[in-house]
C-alpha cells in the first residue's frame, strides 16, 4: 500500500485510550498537525508488542503547535507517528489522475 | 565501568550474575562474547563521533546537505555508521540556525543514537526530562545554563519511532582558522541533544 | 490506558539534575544488562516492542522506586519468565 500522507497534508492523531503498548503518546492524541517527513515502513509497535503479526506501513514526522497540544507555548513539537495513528483532516493538492 | 561494591547495588549485581550464568547455561547467550561486545561498543561508540560529524558538515556545504537528506547514507564519508547493533536505526540530523532550535526527546522511553554516540546520559532518561522539555522546553534549556535569543523558535523533537536524531549546532563565530579537530573539540553531548548550544 | 512510562506534558517531577562527567553505564550490572537485552532481542527470543511492553507493565510503585536499569531487569526477568525460559525463583529467589 502507497503512503496515505505527504508532506504538507494536515492530519488528526487518534483520540483512543488503548489498553496496549503504543507509541502514539497521551499529550498528542487527538491533535492536528502537519506532515513534515517521511520516515519509511515499520511494523506497527501495537502489534508486535502483544506478539501479533504486522506489516511495515508508513511512518511520519507529523509537527504540532504547543498551543495544539498544551494550550500554551511557542514551540513546535515534532512527533514520529505510525500511519495507523493518523487520521486525514486536509491534502496538499493531488496531481489530478486521468 | 565502576566495580560492584557492597550495598543495595551489590544485590541486584548478583542477580544479573545469576541471570547471566542461568542464560550462559541454557545455551541463550555466551558471556565473553557478551563481554567483547560490550567493549567494542563502548570504544566504538561515543559523543567524538558526532561531534566529528558536526565539524565536517561546518566544513563541508556538500557533506551538510547530504547529511541533513539522508544522514545514514552521509555517515561512511567520515567513516562512521549507524550499524553495529541489533539493526541499523535511521538517523535524522536536524539544523539549527538563526531562527530555529532544535531540541530531542523520547517522552516514551529514552530512544536515543547509540550506536553514534554510546549510551544516553542519565538525565535524558529521566522523567523529570522526558515530562517537561515537550511542554516547556525553553526553561528546561535555562535550567542548563542556555538562555536561547527570545526570537528563536525552539522544535522539540519525539522520537517516538524507529528513527533516531541528533542535533547540528550552529557554528560558532570566530572558528574560522580552526581545523576539523579543533572544531571537533568545541561540540557537546548536550549540543548534539540541543539542551546546550554546542 | 495510559501507562506510566507517557510522562510528555506530565506535571510535578523534580528538576533536570545534571551529572558531570558521567560514565556510560554507573556500574558493571547496568552494562551487562544491556548487553543481555541486546543479546535476548539478537536471537529472537522476544522483540524490542515486547520488551518495552515489558517495561511499562511492571506495577507502577515498583516501576517508580526502580533505576531505569532495574526497571531493564525486571522486563527481561517477566519476558523470560512468560516464555518458561527462566522461573521467577531462579532470578530473584533463594
Amino acid at each position: 500500500m502507497p503512503e496515505r500522507f505527504r508532506i504538507g497534508d494536515v492530519v488528526r492523531t487518534s483520540q483512543a485510550d488503548p489498553p496496549h503498548h503504543t507509541r502514539l503518546p497521551r499529550y498528542a492524541r487527538g491533535a492536528t498537525g502537519t506532515v513534515a517527513g517521511l520516515l519509511g515502513r515499520h511494523p506497527l509497535p501495537d502489534r508486535r508488542a502483544r506478539g501479533l503479526p504486522a506489516e511495515p506501513e508508513p511512518v511520519y514526522e507529523v509537527r504540532f503547535p504547543a498551543s495544539e497540544l498544551f494550550g500554551t507555548g511557542d514551540h513546535t513539537v515534532t512527533i514520529s507517528l505510525w500511519e495507523s495513528y493518523l487520521r486525514v483532516v486536509r491534502q496538499t493538492a493531488r496531481e489530478a489522475t486521468t | 565501568m565502576s566495580a560492584d561494591h557492597a550495598g543495595p547495588s551489590a544485590a541486584v549485581a548478583a542477580r544479573v550474575r545469576r541471570l547471566e550464568a542461568l542464560l550462559e547455561q541454557r545455551g541463550l547467550i555466551d558471556s565473553q562474547d557478551l563481554e567483547r561486545r560490550l567493549d567494542a561498543f563502548l570504544a566504538r561508540a561515543t559523543p567524538a563521533n558526532g561531534a566529528r560529524v558536526v565539524a565536517r558538515a561546518w566544513l563541508d556545504d556538500g557533506f551538510r546537505e547530504r547529511l541533513l537528506a539522508d544522514a545514514n547514507a552521509a555517515l561512511p564519508e567520515v567513516g562512521l555508521s549507524m550499524g553495529g547493533g541489533l539493526q541499523e536505526q535511521q538517523l535524522r540530523v536536524v539544523e539549527n540556525t538563526a531562527e530555529r532550535h532544535n531540541v530531542v526527546v523520547c517522552t516514551l522511553c529514552s530512544c536515543y543514537p547509540l550506536a553514534l554516540l554510546g549510551p544516553s546520559p542519565a538525565w535524558y532518561k529521566s522523567e523529570a526530562y522526558r515530562s517537561r522539555v515537550v511542554r516547556e522546553p525553553r526553561a528546561v534549556l535555562r535550567d542548563f545554563g542556555f538562555v536561547l535569543e527570545p526570537e528563536v523558535q525552539i522544535d522539540v523533537w519525539d522520537a517516538s519511532a524507529e528513527t533516531r536524531y541528533m542535533v547540528l549546532p550552529r557554528r560558532p563565530p570566530g572558528t574560522g582558522n580552526l581545523d576539523e579537530p579543533a572544531l571537533a573539540g568545541l561540540v557537546t553531548r548536550n549540543g548534539l541533544i540541543g539542551v546546550a548550544p554546542i | 490506558m495510559s501507562r506510566i512510562n507517557d510522562v510528555g506534558g506530565m506535571e510535578g517531577f523534580p528538576p533536570v539534575q545534571q551529572e558531570l562527567d558521567e560514565p556510560p553505564f554507573h556500574a558493571d550490572w547496568e552494562a551487562h544488562v544491556y548487553a543481555i537485552n541486546g543479546a535476548l532481542i539478537g536471537r529472537g527470543v522476544y522483540s524490542l516492542d515486547e520488551f518495552r511492553d515489558a517495561v511499562e507493565r511492571i506495577p507502577v510503585p515498583e516501576y517508580l522506586a526502580s533505576s531505569y536499569y532495574e526497571r531493564w531487569l525486571r522486563a527481561i526477568g517477566t519476558l523470560l519468565a512468560e516464555r518458561g525460559i527462566v522461573t521467577e525463583g531462579e532470578i530473584f529467589g533463594a
